[in-house]
């Protein structure tokens, strides 16, 4: 659990306090990366960055709860300098085997967790054709489970703005859904 | 619609439940140590200075528009400062002729002349003879009396028919150039 006293100890330059705020951190700052890019290195890249930028401006935070929000709005902008990067190279596309684990993925009762490649390769080809922006609703909301003000909050765009996208998101995603499983 | 809705929520709900599982955070916080104390020993921190400057932009591409935008204004003001330091020096090497030294004359073409002279570095051509300034200025004083005088004479013969023609008539019988008054 990320306490202010936490951070506040960290503004005084301790590294071993530093740490253990890393190690606190990096889970879900890894989780939503992971979730955006697909990618296991470029994901640890993300929260590296992402670590850095909090220890530049730790001074700044006043409360545990404006730290993680803060946070996640750091993973998703890095996450969006990423994908412009690779964006020209998309590298996943639907074929049947991977609509043949999702089927019998949640077919299972109850279902077992998906490994990290796995996640990775259904989530690609679910929001292959949602934009930067929607995809990030999309994740943020129905996978990491936050509601649309924390959604604004992160990523910076009007609450009627993040419904809209969510409901673009949903739409497209079912869709798919429903054509191919 | 049911059953789509159905498969979508048992596919979120597996991406839900399937966290992506950051293997180890230990070698995360090895590398945010190592790149914060690079930074902390680079001393200037550039990527600091551009957070500090444009911090307030989330939205990548805005950030770097700024960045570039004031990147151009300041090379353009220093082009400009470099231009104008330029002209500076030109104009003081070149000759200032100052107001004192000018001779005011009753003629433009005489204060020409004059210019020229000056300009010329107070010498004539070759093979004539150099007059000082003080010589430049009694001829220019004896030709400005000898045009008011000149002026007073035309003056008097034109007002009188019968002068003009006794002085027309004896220049006639002497021989000599006749002047048209």
């Amino acid at each position: 659990m990320i306490d202010i006293k936490l951070i506040e100890e960290c503004r005084s330059g301790n590294f071993n306090n530093f740490r253990k705020l890393v190690e606190l951190t990096s889970p879900f700052a890894y989780s939503v990366a992971f979730r955006m890019l697909g990618d296991d290195d470029q994901a640890k890249d993300v929260v590296q960055d992402t670590m850095v930028a909090i220890w530049q401006k730790l001074q700044k935070i006043k409360t545990a709860e404006v730290y993680k929000t803060w946070t996640y709005r750091i993973v998703v902008n890095k996450c969006y300098d990423q994908m412009r990067k690779k964006k020209r190279n998309p590298e996943f596309s639907a074929d049947d085997q991977t609509w043949g684990l999702i089927s019998n993925r949640i077919s299972e009762e109850p279902s077992a967790a998906l490994e990290n490649a796995e996640t990775s390769k259904i989530i690609g080809i679910l929001t292959e054709k949602l934009s930067h922006k929607q995809k990030a609703v999309f994740i943020l909301s129905d996978l990491e489970g936050m509601s649309n003000d924390e959604v604004s909050e992160i990523t910076g765009i009007g609450k009627s703005a993040v419904k809209a996208n969510l409901y673009h998101a949903r739409k497209t995603i079912s869709e798919k859904i429903e054509k191919y499983l | 619609m049911k059953a789509g809705s159905e498969k979508y929520d048992r596919v979120i709900n597996l991406l839900r439940k399937s966290n992506p599982e950051l293997d180890s955070t230990a070698g995360i916080e090895r590398d945010v140590i190592r790149k914060i104390s690079e930074i902390e020993r680079s001393g200037i921190n550039f990527s600091g200075v551009v957070d500090f400057l444009f911090g307030w932009v989330y939205i990548g591409w805005v950030r770097r528009s700024l960045i570039a935008a004031s990147v151009v204004m300041v090379m353009i003001f220093v082009y400009q400062q470099g231009v104008i330091l330029k002209r500076i020096d030109k104009i003081s090497r070149q000759v200032v002729v100052s107001d004192k030294e000018i001779i005011p004359t009753i003629d433009d073409k005489i204060e020409k002349l004059l210019m020229v002279y000056k300009n010329s570095g107070r010498k004539f051509p070759s093979k004539t003879i150099t007059i000082s300034e003080g010589q430049m200025k009694e001829l220019l004083e004896s030709v400005k009396d000898l045009q008011i005088k000149y002026k007073d004479l035309e003056e008097l013969i034109d007002g009188d028919p019968e002068l003009k023609k006794m002085i027309e008539k004896k220049l006639t019988d002497s021989n000599r150039t006749k002047i048209n008054l």
